[in-house]
């Protein structure tokens, strides 16, 4: 029975995310999550698996603290899931995760398609699903809006900027999906309950035969803060303050 | 026992819901909580003290390896009038002795409630969260089990420990839809600051904790504040009697922001930043506010939804009642004989643990804190009165006596009127 992947990154909720005074982020009190388009690609997974007769698979690339993802990644629909447990994630760029996600893919066996979300919440980098299809050399839909299956062939609608475009690729393949597929329903109770059950292969990092080590390294992380003039126009009569306000925006280039 | 049927089903991963499942759990029982928040602890808007004899109960050393804030070592008493202020600051080092468990501890409880609801599962206990209990499942008269999230989940006893305004209880016909003199509406902001702002600022050596109740905060309404220092952050609140608040005119933030404004307030909070704000209703009537039935076959309710909440003025007490009673519920299950005696078992160990009986003995407070004058115009008499006696300014002062009485007379007071609430206040206490 053939196996679909859907690849899920456990990152930060960002509503946790604080800012230091020196724009540098504390992210040690932030709760983990699937990130957000990650759980319509779960969904997505579930669904086509469904279309092709074959199980949905969870797959996750995460250090230990990930391992408390994949009861919530099973209760989303998916029969089992894999893990990749490896302290390395937390410094991974696209490349070194989609060599571990490929690696396992491969262990998997007999998957016809690995389903990714378009970017992960924390990064967006988008980087995932190309690299993964690049690493399997297999077919990669990127900007997937929503897909049917005609035989063993898959035909995908992709939103690009200004138009929408339908492709077809043999199986297997690696899309990436917006979250416009599907509507990534809440779990409910006797799914969450059904999902403990589940099985889950753990892979650690030496499993995989893959290197590691990061070709981009991360020199800082710091907060966007935007530099506002704060300028007030507090003196004179309202029409003076208006003229004033007009003539600074039209400096700036505003108006 | 199947999948779908559990020994108890507890609604609620609050502490009545937690000290339940984790007791029952213990001694081998198959326990399924279903929790409405995304995580335990997420729905409540506590101000948060812990007395920490509770948790003892339910098992030996659990205080140790608690998620808690600050041990209690200062109890404060506050009293505002206009820009005023008065404070009582009792600070009793027996109750919390080195070595020995403190008495009580300010809580977060978006910490304490996932803390204690893991503790439960490492017992063995199933906490799912994120899902909404809709409605009980009824047979021959039974309880037999829930509709959660879309799906029945069947159970020999279901627990509801939903809190206030249980709309469980009120599914199973035990309570009606809560009256507005019954619960108090409550706002909460917690503000985070450094630690050693806050210990600076309370007079706290590193650890230590104040809990403060505050009276005159709330424009003449029934009602009052509160203020708990946890590490890093001051949980700041205050409670309304909801009817007042409606005929009084004025917004409950708008209340609230003028609270925090007030000159002896502010300078506690200066340069903390808001990270939480909430509002809630709390049970307001104490023992005669426990429903009449607090059980069904199948079907037993727990901790605020049972109304185990005391005010007191001086300290609030819920927290430790909900674990009492979650404890009282889990020994019932655990003991009855048969389903039927499940019911009758928890009235008697609501009995055992002392719920029930320091509910009693604390029944007057509610009268006592019916006291109209208390919110408003006492609080300003006392400040009138330290006014009197603190102004120098080189003029001849009056007789202590003539002084008191001006004060009195200047409040629109009558002997009459200070005898009889004083009457009213002794009677109930």
């Amino acid at each position: 029975m053939s196996k679909v992947i859907a690849c899920y990154k456990w990152v930060a909720d960002e509503t946790d995310i604080k800012v230091n005074a020196d724009s540098t982020l504390d992210i040690s009190k932030a709760k983990g999550k699937i990130s957000d388009y990650d759980r319509n690609a779960i969904e997505a997974a579930v669904q086509a698996a469904g279309a092709l007769g074959g199980t949905a698979v969870a797959l996750t690339f995460g250090t230990p603290k990930a391992k408390q993802s994949l009861k919530d990644a099973l209760s989303r629909g998916p029969a089992e899931a894999c893990y990749i447990n490896a302290e390395e994630a937390a410094r991974a760029d696209g490349a070194v995760t989609a060599k571990a996600l490929a690696a396992a893919v491969k262990k998997i066996e007999n998957v016809s398609l690995v389903v990714c979300g378009e970017g992960a919440s924390d990064t967006y980098a988008r980087q995932t699903a190309p690299r993964i299809g690049a690493v399997l050399d297999w077919p990669v839909i990127t900007s997937v809006s929503s897909v049917r299956f005609d035989g063993n062939a898959l035909i995908a609608v992709r939103r690009l900027e200004d138009c929408m475009q339908t492709v077809k690729s043999e199986l297997p393949a690696v899309i990436a999906v917006l979250p416009e597929m599907n509507s990534a329903p809440i779990p409910g109770l006797k799914a969450v309950l059904s999902a403990g059950k589940k099985p889950v292969t753990e892979f650690k990092a030496g499993d995989l035969g893959v290197d590691f080590a990061p070709k981009t390294t991360v020199s800082a992380l710091k907060a966007y803060a935007m530099n506002r003039k704060s300028v007030i126009f507090s003196e004179g009569e309202i029409a003076d303050k208006v003229k004033e306000l007009t003539a600074a925006l039209r400096k700036e280039g505003v108006l | 026992m199947g999948d779908e049927n559990f020994d108890a089903i507890v609604i609620g991963a609050g502490p009545a819901g937690i000290a339940c499942a984790y007791t029952l759990a213990k001694q081998g029982k198959t326990v399924l909580v279903i929790e409405r928040g995304d995580s335990a602890g997420s729905k409540n808007v506590t101000g948060g003290r812990f007395y920490t004899y509770a948790l003892e109960m339910v098992d030996r050393g659990l205080t140790a390896e608690a998620a808690l804030e600050r041990k209690v070592t200062h109890e404060q008493i506050m009293m505002l009038s206009g820009n005023r202020a008065i404070s009582v600051d009792y600070y009793d080092p027996s109750f919390n002795r080195v070595g020995g468990t403190a008495q009580s501890f300010t809580i977060l409880r978006a910490v304490f409630d996932p803390w204690f609801a893991g503790k439960a599962e490492e017992m063995g206990a199933t906490v799912v969260c994120g899902i909404r209990v809709d409605d009980v499942i009824e047979k021959e008269g039974k309880i037999v089990g829930v509709i959660a999230g879309g799906d029945e989940m069947y159970a020999n006893v279901v627990v509801a420990a939903d809190g206030v305004n249980s709309f469980i209880a009120q599914k199973a016909g035990l309570i009606k839809d809560i009256e507005s003199h019954a619960v108090a509406v409550g706002v909460k902001e917690i503000i985070e600051l450094p630690a050693q702002t806050i210990e600076q600022r309370f007079n706290l050596k590193s650890e230590e904790g104040a809990a403060r109740l505050i009276l005159g905060c709330t424009e003449g309404i029934h009602g009052g504040g509160f203020l708990y220092t946890n590490k890093e952050s001051i949980s700041l609140g205050a409670v309304f009697m909801p009817e007042e608040v409606a005929r009084h005119g004025r917004s409950l933030p708008e209340m609230f922001q003028e609270f925090k404004m007030h000159p002896a307030i502010c300078p506690l909070l200066e340069g903390g930043k808001t990270v939480e704000y909430g509002g809630h209703l709390v049970a307001e009537e104490g023992y005669r506010g426990i429903p009449k039935k607090l059980y069904r076959e199948g079907f037993l309710v727990c901790g605020e939804a049972a109304g185990f909440v005391v005010n007191l003025g001086y300290t609030i007490r819920g927290l430790d009642l909900a674990v009492l009673s979650g404890l009282a519920a889990a020994k019932a299950i655990l003991e009855a004989a048969s389903p039927a005696k499940v019911g009758p078992a928890y009235m008697q160990q609501l009995e055992a643990v002392k719920l029930l009986p320091i509910m009693r003995a604390l029944d007057g407070f509610t009268d006592a804190l019916d006291i109209p004058n208390l919110f408003g115009t006492y609080p300003k008499v006392a400040a009138d009165l330290f006014q009197k006696l603190y102004a120098v300014d080189g003029s001849v002062p009056d007789h202590l006596r003539k002084q008191i009485w001006g004060v009195v007379k200047g409040n629109k007071l009558t002997l009459r009127q200070l005898f009889a609430d004083g009457i009213r206040g002794m009677k109930a206490l």
